[in-house]
């Protein structure tokens, strides 16, 4: 009696959801979640580039011109967010 | 692509995709490479170049040199094939009759000198039980 | 639980694996949720049935049901309740049920951790992953099951037991941290597979495996350095790789997945090298399922392959699936795959991780050309040549030094290009040291190799270091800190960084480890009480040799008294010679086994070996061993796991 208990338990779990009506699924605004993504993985990389100019591993020409590159893409990635 | 680091790529590969193949037909040991091979084969062709075989040893055929314990013959069993061979180092724990064994060396004047002996790992998933039922132990006295 | 319980429990998770892979093939036409929940319900009752039918095992293992031909096999009523439970994997099918325990644990693991995310890569995570499940529930349902009930026409007293050369707690673990590795690469492989079905290649679908590859990684790289460990401690060759084919199965992933990991921050911060990441992961993921054909079809002759069995051909057949299935689908996705940007620089980062990936792709097919070589050369001309350690440390030891001085030249390139002044400035210690290093050796009149790889390490050594006293020193001068809080501190906020540096360095202290093999000496001989017998700069004198009977097996035991050259004591060492079942009737079933006794020190390992002892008992036949350096694989191992750990600690995003 257990065991049939035990076997037929996960199959009636998971079976359950045929007996709700249909559910059309909403799809969460996936392109604003990637862009969010982006926008934490650029603000990473410029403190990575600070990083790298403290330490001395960068000239501070290639620093200011890749800091510049990088806050410019952030702007355009915050941009679209903002028109989502 | 970079021109340059397409070339640095092509170069790289080609470099060490060549050196592959150098070692592959000069090996700088000769113990490097050894002809996997049968042991009716050996025997008919007499094959003298280094050479690889897999076996049984045959039950009862384990000879140890009373002079020199670590020189040691015994008879290697595949299928009905039977070849003598001689191995002159420390013997592995598993070596006894019955074991599955590779050995790898040379064929000399109808022996197998052997320079390397291996044993099957203890794990082994299958196989040593085709022969006997060995769980069939009465209860041992410890 | 009674053992058809067990087999049921592995029926119904059959069963469901279909049934998820359907209803989310079919949610994905329909988009009805209700769906995609069945199919998530599903996926969690198949990782259920396989508990159940695994714990049920387990019981069994236990409490030493011998009708059950598994446990007879594998366990008798001496066996220590420890191994009973580590007989679990001991065996072919009980093997195969554990690895698809494993693989039922992450998939719960993934499921329940991504109910709210990357909603539109579940369903195909999912289904690949039943997909996988399958295969292995065809296996142990159909061709070899773990619960097959004892073919004899009596009632069996007593188990086979368990070899005393696997009853060792490495023993134990050793394989269970390997398949922890092998399955975790599944995961990134679905998502992988996922993100290509979807066309969904960009940054979410990387930070969803960062962490499962990072942790299979180190799961895979403990796996085998257990490995060798214990090869070196218990199994008297001296050695702790042997380029066998199964150490070989586990080494060819590894490799792809080390590639994997790198490749896969360029991926993140800079996306590009994304077919570089899928090829990656594809090959990892394959490798590991070849890996396990390897060890189990008999194919290659290796001291730890098995005979000939059925389950070759299908495993074979698996991986070509895999294969065919996941770089089709790549090779239709191409166009989205591609990055928009290009390397720019050979001097940059990227162009570093470039060839990094390029070379351990190379090295991996070096090993893997040599392991099946006499598949190949069999095919080719009829002959089956194989290939033993020399032509594996032919190949692999100019790849390895080359990757050596990868690992300290690539944390100093900058990302996009590092100027010249700049290249100047960050190579200019390390090379220096590393060249007076190489003088240094030179003059000492070492081999080429030996003389690049301490080279080399010296090389990194200051490289990685110059790295964590700049990092320091800019926070020290910043928040006035203490050295050590600074240090503290700088790893904390950068922990893949300089968790990364610290694997590096681990790998360099194993390389040094490695280098040491070079200076290897070793002597066998027979010797007498009283007598002494000098390998290399030590002596070795026999004091004693006596006999002892012990409660599970008898012992001859030798006692060398080492001294060195001027005569100083060194240690003494007791290497024995045992038989297991001594008392069994049965020669043949009387195990001896060659308990080693090793002195190690951090500049040598003296290995010593008692082979066996002459028919009048006068005389010991000993092996010994000079193996200088060893322990700094060891060492090297430990550093790389705190790395790893360091690596994964999780950050507050």
């Amino acid at each position: 009696m257990f065991t049939l208990i035990i076997f037929a338990a996960p199959l009636i779990y998971s079976l359950q959801p045929l007996l709700l009506s249909r559910i059309n699924v909403v799809s969460k605004p996936y392109d604003k979640e990637i862009l969010k993504r982006k926008k934490i993985l650029l603000y990473r990389q410029i403190k990575e580039l600070e990083m790298e100019f403290d330490i001395g591993n960068l000239n501070k020409e290639d620093f200011l011109l890749r800091r510049s590159e990088i806050k410019a893409e952030v702007s355009e990635i915050i941009t679209r967010i903002k028109k989502k | 692509m970079n021109t340059k680091i397409f070339s640095l790529i092509v170069g790289v590969l080609s470099v060490i995709l060549f050196w592959i193949g150098w070692v592959s037909l000069n090996p700088s040991d000769e113990k490097a490479m050894a002809r996997f091979i049968s042991v009716e084969k050996l025997v008919n062709n007499e094959i003298s170049s280094r050479t690889k075989l897999g076996g049984i040893v045959k039950k009862g055929s384990i000879q140890i040199s009373k002079i020199n314990q670590l020189d040691c013959v015994f008879v290697l069993k595949e299928g009905s094939a039977e070849l003598v061979v001689n191995y002159s180092k420390t013997r592995p724990d598993l070596f006894k009759d019955g074991a599955e064994v590779i050995v790898t060396g040379e064929y000399r004047n109808g022996i197998f000198v052997a320079d390397e002996l291996q044993t099957k790992c203890a794990s082994r998933y299958e196989g040593d039980l085709r022969e006997e039922s060995n769980y069939k132990l009465e209860e041992l006295e410890i | 639980m009674t053992p058809i319980a067990g087999g049921v429990a592995l029926n119904l998770a059959l069963g469901c694996s279909v049934l998820t892979i359907l209803a989310l093939l079919v949610y994905n036409r329909t988009l009805d949720h209700r769906l995609f929940l069945l199919g998530q319900r599903l996926g969690l009752a198949i990782s259920f049935f396989v508990f159940i039918s695994t714990f049920i095992l387990g019981y069994q293992l236990f409490t030493s049901n011998f009708d059950i031909d598994y446990v007879a096999r594998y366990t008798s009523y001496e066996t220590p309740n420890i191994f009973k439970i580590s007989a679990l994997w001991a065996g072919q099918s009980g093997s195969l049920l554990f690895w698809l325990f494993i693989l039922s644990i992450f998939n719960t693991i993934t499921i329940i951790q991504n109910q709210d995310r990357h909603l539109n890569l579940m369903p195909w995570v999912i289904i690949t992953m039943s997909v996988i499940q399958l295969f292995f529930l065809i296996l142990t349902n159909f061709i070899t099951n773990p619960f097959e009930p004892t073919q004899a026409d009596f009632i069996v007293q007593n188990g086979n037991g368990l070899n005393p050369l696997l009853q060792n707690i490495t023993m134990a673990i050793h394989p269970p941290t390997l398949y922890l590795g092998y399955v975790g690469f599944s995961v990134p492989f679905a998502f992988a597979f996922s993100a290509l079905v979807n066309k969904d290649i960009g940054a979410l679908w990387i930070r969803s495996i960062r962490r499962w590859t990072l942790v299979a990684w180190l799961f895979l790289s403990v796996g085998i350095i257990l490995g060798g460990w214990w090869a070196y401690q218990e199994l008297g060759w001296g050695g702790y790789w042997a380029w066998d084919p199964v150490e070989n199965a586990s080494f060819m992933p590894w490799l792809t997945a080390t590639a994997f990991l790198h490749s896969i921050i360029v991926q993140e911060k800079k996306d590009m090298l994304r077919v570089w990441n899928m090829v990656l992961i594809i090959l990892t993921f394959s490798l590991c399922i070849f890996g396990t054909f390897l060890t189990r079809s008999g194919v290659m002759s290796s001291v730890h392959s098995f005979t000939e069995s059925s389950l070759g051909p299908v495993f074979l057949s698996f991986v070509f699936i895999i294969l065919a299935s996941s770089f089709g689908l790549m090779f239709s996705r191409m166009k989205v795959l591609k990055s928009p940007r290009k390397i720019e620089s050979v001097s940059s980062r990227e162009s570093g991780f470039l060839f990094n990936n390029l070379i351990f792709v190379v090295m991996c097919f070096g090993v893997f050309w040599g392991t099946l070589f006499p598949v190949i050369t069999e095919a080719v001309n009829g002959n089956k040549i194989s290939v033993g350690p020399p032509f594996f440390n032919q190949i692999n030891i100019p790849i390895g030094l080359a990757l050596l001085a990868l690992t300290g030249i690539g944390p100093m390139l900058a990302w996009k290009g590092t100027s010249n002044d700049k290249l100047v400035q960050n190579f200019i210690f390390p090379i220096a040291f590393g060249l007076l290093t190489a003088l240094v050796l030179i003059i000492l009149k070492l081999t080429v190799y030996t003389v690049i790889s301490f080279s080399l390490c010296i090389f990194v050594v200051v490289a990685i270091s110059s790295e964590f006293i700049k990092g320091v020193r800019v926070r020290k001068n910043k928040f006035n800190e203490s050295i050590f809080i600074s240090l503290f501190k700088m790893i904390k906020k950068n922990r893949s960084r300089y968790g990364g540096y610290i694997v590096h360095l681990g790998i360099v202290l194993m390389f040094i480890g490695f280098t040491g093999h070079a200076f290897d000496k070793e002597k066998e001989f027979g010797i007498q009480i009283g007598q002494t017998e000098k390998v290399a700069n030590y002596n070795f004198e026999l004091i004693r040799m006596y006999e002892q009977e012990r409660s599970n097996h008898y012992a001859w035991i030798t006692d060398l008294r080492v001294t060195d050259i001027s005569g100083n004591f060194v240690t003494n060492l007791r290497p024995e010679k045992r038989v297991y079942f001594h008392k069994n009737p049965d020669v043949n079933k009387r195990q001896p086994h060659s308990e080693l006794d090793i002195y190690s020190t951090f500049n040598k390992d003296i290995y010593s070996i008692f082979s066996s002892v002459s028919s009048d008992n006068s005389t010991a036949f000993v092996k010994i061993m000079i193996n200088p350096l060893v322990k700094w694989v060891w060492i090297g191992g430990y550093v790389l796991a705190f790395g790893t750990i360091i690596a994964l600690w999780p950050r507050k995003d």
